[in-house]
């Protein structure tokens, strides 16, 4: 079944062209995605994310369920700050990777399109295991989740609620009212611009919002941005689609997530992950940046000298640079800094080489 | 979004158009094709004097997203392409029934053009 977002009928008055994603029709682009990702670069624009789930945890186990369950000690993260993390399983595999919000009475976190009842299921099934006293729930279907992203962002919002944007940190949020809608409001997002993310319960107060948001952002530029530059404004960035860069089962260490695990807790899969990293030979998300022209796309192999060293896990043009650029599991032997490979791409093999991310820099 | 479709054009069911030129038959891609694929940044051509049957892949363009091929809309050699596409892509985007043309094609045999739809045809199919 598809799932539409509760802001479906905007989408379509704003002429959206639309997409199906992990079982949600959502807006790819309005007007085109290089045009849309300039804006965000560039100015500001607003996303409709309803498509990622909502699960709370709550109960007075939900701490120890958030770190057991996760590479992250939640006791380490104060209220009212949210954690970028990875949910793993036994084998060091990753399930979803999700940014959770310690609340006063429990935890919200934001799984992946189509991951709700996926990671609700896993944490209850794990409370269970480890005789927790937490539930988790799935209430993707109650919130609406809208990201203001960009250099003027802020500017944006300020009109539109009392908070103080300029003191709310990276990460932090806060309970507060958005055009007299009460939101959390968090200063995240998946765009590597100044940003802040609204969630909104009941849906229907995000109705209204979102058509206010683009009615005040007027005058800063702001326009509604789909699916289609959310993902190269993200690869510009190189962070992870979980989609493409967990297809087949990855460890954070392969997956370039080592900076979320925190080594000093226990944790579900945290063996598996010392083992791997003993061992030392696994593969590694590598940043490759075209010198041809060519467009590379998730699944090309790569190649030295003719033998497979690798494979594209996200490919694109970038729309700042104007090359080709991927995301690619490597070999180790072949990642370094400067090392010249092809991308092959439709049986032509497009020269590209290894570069330290991101590919788009700050400003 | 752009949706025009030109009177003085034939067309086909996979979104190219055709304009007989001097006995030569100049081929490019819908308005409305380029408004599905949007942003196309790279073109693919194919060389000059490949022979193509009528519905043969003859051309590759890529936009941020996808990929999607231009077929042959009747058989016969290529004569002639637009190499300004190679440097700008975008010019399909911006002006896909002028500036944007793909190739020239020789005409091998007259009939296969009774086969185009017409405007009126290509309409309903868009639409």
């Amino acid at each position: 079944m598809v799932q539409r977002s509760p802001l479906h009928k905007i989408h379509e008055k704003l002429g959206a062209k639309f997409t199906v994603f992990m079982g949600n029709e959502m807006p790819l682009y309005f007007t085109s995605i290089k045009d849309e990702h300039l804006t965000v670069r560039k100015a500001v624009g607003l996303f409709d994310v309803s498509h990622m789930c909502n699960v709370m945890v709550k109960g007075k186990d939900a701490e120890k369920l958030m770190s057991i369950a996760t590479v992250e000690n939640a006791s380490r993260i104060p209220e009212f700050m949210s954690q970028y993390t990875v949910i793993l399983r036994e084998d060091g595999t990753i399930i979803d990777d999700t940014i959770f919000y310690h609340l006063p009475d429990g935890y919200l976190l934001i799984p992946n399109a189509g991951m709700g009842k996926v990671v609700a299921n896993w944490l209850n099934e794990k409370a269970r295991e480890y005789g927790l006293d937490a539930k988790a729930q799935d209430l993707s279907r109650d919130y609406v989740i809208l990201a203001i992203q960009g250099p003027r962002s802020r500017e944006v919002l300020q009109e539109l609620t009392d908070v103080d944007l300029s003191s709310l940190k990276l990460f932090e949020f806060t309970i507060a009212k958005v055009n007299g809608v009460d939101c959390i409001l968090s200063r995240t997002g998946y765009t590597g611009e100044l940003g802040y993310e609204l969630q909104i319960t009941p849906p229907q107060n995000a109705i209204k919002l979102f058509e206010r948001i683009l009615e005040v952002g007027k005058n800063y530029g702001i326009k509604p941005i789909g699916l289609g530059a959310r993902d190269t404004l993200r690869l510009e960035k190189c962070f992870v689609l979980a989609c493409n860069e967990f297809e087949g089962g990855r460890t954070p260490l392969e997956a370039g997530l080592a900076f979320t695990i925190n080594w000093d807790h226990d944790f579900i899969g945290k063996e598996a992950l010392l083992r791997q990293k003993e061992k030392g030979d696994y593969e590694r998300l590598t940043c490759l940046k075209c010198i041809e022209k060519g467009v590379p796309r998730h699944g090309c192999k790569v190649e030295k000298e003719g033998k497979v060293v690798g494979k594209v896990s996200s490919g694109t043009l970038s729309p700042s640079l104007n090359v080709g650029i991927a995301l690619a599991y490597m070999k180790p032997e072949y990642r370094s800094i400067g090392e010249v490979v092809d991308i092959v791409i439709r049986e032509k093999r497009v020269k590209a080489e290894v570069v330290k991310p991101p590919f788009v820099k700050k400003g | 979004m752009g949706k025009e479709v030109r009177d003085d054009l034939r067309y086909t069911k996979t979104h190219e158009w055709v304009k007989v030129k001097d006995k030569v038959a100049v081929v490019g891609i819908t308005d409305y094709a380029q408004g599905e694929l949007t942003d196309i940044v790279y073109v693919e051509l194919p060389e000059v004097g490949k022979e193509f049957k009528k519905g043969e892949e003859m051309c590759t363009l890529e936009s941020i997203k996808s990929v999607a091929e231009v077929y042959a809309p009747i058989s016969g050699k290529i004569l002639k392409v637009n190499k300004s596409l190679e440097d700008s892509p975008e010019k399909i985007n911006e002006s896909p029934y002028e500036e944007g043309w793909i190739v020239e094609m020789e005409i091998k045999d007259e009939k296969e053009l009774d086969d185009l739809l017409s405007p009126e045809d290509y309409r309903k199919i868009i639409s």
